[in-house]
């Protein structure tokens, strides 16, 4: 990344590399934890006490959003506000692919974290947001390894490998982070046999920068923090995921979904906080399933038609 | 001889410590067989592992809490029942203990800024921290930051200040009398003209604090390439080792 220098919001002179540590390092001080998706203050200190290293903010859940149809928008400042006075943990919104306006308006409310997020209708079907500019890290999504690196080179401090939200079914998630591992091995081993020739080989088949690619396959994994969101709905799921080599995960209408009481969603969030901090304890994913009880009914992505899908979302 | 140094691996950078740690080992090595003898004649091997339960927890002879987010690790290391365990390592046992902001919020008796209801603290540095000092990941930013304990013609320090905490007050202690506390104020010559541009004098913001065994910084040092601060740390654990202060050596 280039180093020269810049005007921060306050006031200092930043070079790009020091806002981009600042960016990724609050996704690293993230990494281990769950991201839960909250629509209002309680629910945000639900999330905050079960132990949540922070929370989405949005106006409805993702299965809320797919069973309302309709245009899905920022959701409405007023309530990403009360939000942030309820807790102390990061506070994250999402806005839609591609709207400079939503994100720009986002970093003034002063979000900690900003999703370009799929899970909204996209407002660009050609153009992400070109994020570097911004003095507020972002968070994006990727199906692939040429998507999670568009994005890395876009500005995106963190990545989330794309499930099919709100539907409570893991296997678009699942099926995407296999997918990032399987490249970013193949990306490894042409390194090793064909060093930077074959890097930018490669780097042209996926449609990304050769130099990131590069540097992904030196690390063997990708150069931010990658959680897993999208369609993980049970301790079990969570756990899954971190198997999976997930940092950490989003969980979107697993939580609240269907709950029966504020108690039992407090109680699901709990249990998957404690299947992800734990995820190799067998004893602790057998207690955390037992204290989760009755998961969200969920929709088989199976049955779904591909329009209906949002993975597909973002290019 | 071996010395296990942990990492708290409830939630949070983790691995960004263990990293720097094994640099900062090698630094460690490196210096002693070149510079006759400043440091110890055989240095002792360094084992350096991630710490989630109790039994992890009683191997180690010095432990550091990493930066994450402090009520996540609390309600963590409640539920794996570590609290008392935490505390008798770092104020019985007086082991080196080192917390990178969330880990000084941890290692703080009094917190404020806390989330309603408050939050369980380890204890073991007589202060008060104020938590996401600075506000939100907005007013995050990188310093250079003059640290005397690193020696008076050592280059800046960047630090990178993550929704960081500061101590506010430094509290007259009941155990120790003043000579025993060691306090380290870096912030006062952050260098590039934004602590006046923050406003309300955080110029006298102490970012780096010790008292005994307890070591915390507001700021990331894992996060930057620099192995110094990690390298002075294994010094004092050393230090600690050689005069008797840990255990089963």
């Amino acid at each position: 990344m280039a180093t020269t220098n810049e005007k921060a919001a306050n006031g200092t002179t930043q070079s790009h590399d020091d806002a981009f540590t600042v960016k990724a390092g609050l996704a690293q001080m993230l990494k281990g934890g769950v991201i839960m998706d909250v629509t209002n203050a309680d629910e945000a200190r639900i999330a905050e006490e079960a132990g949540a290293c922070a929370v989405m903010a949005l106006e409805r859940i993702p299965s809320d959003i797919r069973a309302m149809g309709g245009v899905a928008r920022m959701s409405n400042p007023a309530m990403i506000k009360e939000i942030q006075a309820a807790v102390t943990i990061p506070v994250m919104a999402k806005a839609r692919i591609g709207h400079v306006v939503e994100c720009r308006i986002l970093e003034q409310l002063g979000v900690d974290y900003i999703d370009e997020s799929e899970v909204l209708t996209p407002a660009d079907d050609q153009f992400h947001v070109t994020k570097t500019p911004f003095t507020i890290p972002f968070v994006c999504g990727c199906r692939n390894l040429g998507e999670a690196l568009r994005r890395i080179k876009e500005g995106a401090a963190m990545i989330r490998t794309k499930g099919e939200a709100g539907t409570g079914d893991v296997v678009e998630a699942v099926r995407h982070i296999r997918t990032v591992n399987a490249e970013i091995a193949a990306a490894k081993a042409r390194l090793a046999s064909e060093g930077s020739l074959g890097i930018a080989d490669m780097a042209r088949q996926l449609g990304c920068d050769a130099a990131l690619l590069q540097q992904t396959a030196e690390l063997g994994r990708l150069p931010v923090v990658n959680f897993a969101a999208g369609g993980v709905a049970t301790p079990a799921d969570a756990a899954l995921m971190m198997h999976l080599g997930c940092d950490g995960v989003f969980v979107g209408s697993g939580i609240f979904k269907d709950a029966k009481t504020p108690e039992h969603a407090a109680q699901r969030a709990r249990a998957i906080v404690k299947a992800t901090t734990q995820f190799t304890d067998m004893q602790a994913l057998v207690d955390a399933s037992i204290e989760h009880g009755e998961a969200m009914k969920g929709i088989s992505n199976a049955g779904l038609r591909p329009e209906e899908k949002m993975a597909g979302r973002g290019w | 001889m071996t010395i296990t140094v942990g990492v708290l691996a409830l939630q949070g950078g983790v691995i960004e410590h263990l990293s720097l740690l094994r640099r900062a080992a090698d630094y460690l090595s490196t210096s002693s067989s070149s510079n006759d003898g400043k440091e110890l004649a055989t240095l002792p091997d360094f084992d350096f592992i991630q710490v989630r339960t109790k039994e992890q927890l009683a191997q180690c002879d010095a432990l550091i809490i990493p930066g994450g987010e402090s009520t996540t690790m609390a309600i963590v290391a409640r539920r794996l029942g570590l609290f008392d365990q935490l505390r008798d390592f770092v104020k019985v046992q007086h082991k080196p203990v080192w917390g990178t902001c969330a880990g000084l919020v941890m290692l703080a008796e009094e917190a404020s800024a806390v989330k309603k209801g408050g939050q369980e603290l380890v204890g073991g540095l007589d202060v008060r921290v104020v938590r996401n000092r600075y506000g939100t990941q907005i007013q995050s930013f990188v310093a250079d930051l003059k640290l005397p304990f690193l020696g008076e013609e050592e280059a800046p320090f960047r630090g990178v200040f993550i929704r960081a905490p500061v101590v506010e007050e430094i509290m007259t202690t009941t155990s120790g009398s003043p000579a025993e506390q060691e306090v380290k104020e870096g912030a006062a010559s952050a260098s590039g003209g934004q602590q006046s541009e923050r406003g309300a004098a955080p110029g006298d913001d102490i970012v780096a604090v010790r008292q005994r065994n307890v070591f915390g910084t507001s700021f990331h040092p894992e996060l930057t390439q620099d192995v110094r601060i990690h390298v002075w740390w294994l010094r004092q654990v050393l230090d600690a080792a050689r005069h008797g202060d840990l255990v089963a050596l």
